[in-house]
């Protein structure tokens, strides 16, 4: 896989499916835990990325 | 029908055990044990992704047991906590990983976050055993 960001998607989705699968019983708000967890990973990832990008050293 | 409960209660304590050592063994086992099939089936598959595609991104599966480098010892405990897949693989020989690998980092983060996940899920397989979750 060499693509970061497919990489980050596959990391993200991975990670919230078992987070959902945890923290949720019924599958409507799982399915939203999910949807909220993957968009948090995924949105952090470019903030810090971005910042990082802003103040390289 | 307190005797039926109390009955019940001592099977799940029972099942307790086990359930916590399959899902240790082998991710999700532990719901396929206590009949949650569902729950086991996603662990399974997502988990063992994150492990198999962290090994196929050259992960390094070194056995670092020791207190003289804390976070190489931590990260050993992260990948062990995966079970027979970890040792599977290093029998297979994919101890060392590849060091010179673009994605190494990223396999090791894949196979050590898989591990700290199936504690969670070796946890939730506990609750579940003693009837605090459904």
């Amino acid at each position: 896989m060499s693509s970061h960001l497919l990489t980050l998607l596959v990391f993200a989705s991975l990670v919230s499916v078992v987070f959902a699968t945890l923290l949720r019983e019924d599958r409507r708000p799982r399915f939203r835990f999910f949807l909220m967890s993957l968009g948090a990973f995924v949105l952090s990832a470019v903030v810090v990325g971005w910042l990082m990008y802003r103040f390289p050293s | 029908m307190e005797r039926e409960r109390v009955i019940v209660d001592e099977r799940r304590a029972g099942a307790a055990l086990p359930a916590c050592l399959f899902a240790w063994l082998v991710p999700g086992a532990g719901h396929l044990y206590l009949g949650r099939i569902g729950k086991g089936l996603v662990f399974l598959g997502a988990i063992g992704a994150l492990f198999v595609l962290g090994v196929a991104m050259d992960a390094g599966l070194q056995m670092h047991l020791g207190f003289d480098d804390p976070l190489a010892f931590l990260r050993s405990l992260a990948q062990m906590a995966l079970g027979v897949p970890y040792f599977l693989a290093r029998a297979l020989g994919f101890e060392a990983g590849k060091v010179t690998s673009v994605t190494y980092e990223y396999g090791n983060t894949f196979t050590e976050v898989g591990g700290l996940l199936n504690i969670l899920v070796i946890l939730d397989a506990y609750d579940v055993a003693v009837g605090r979750k459904p």
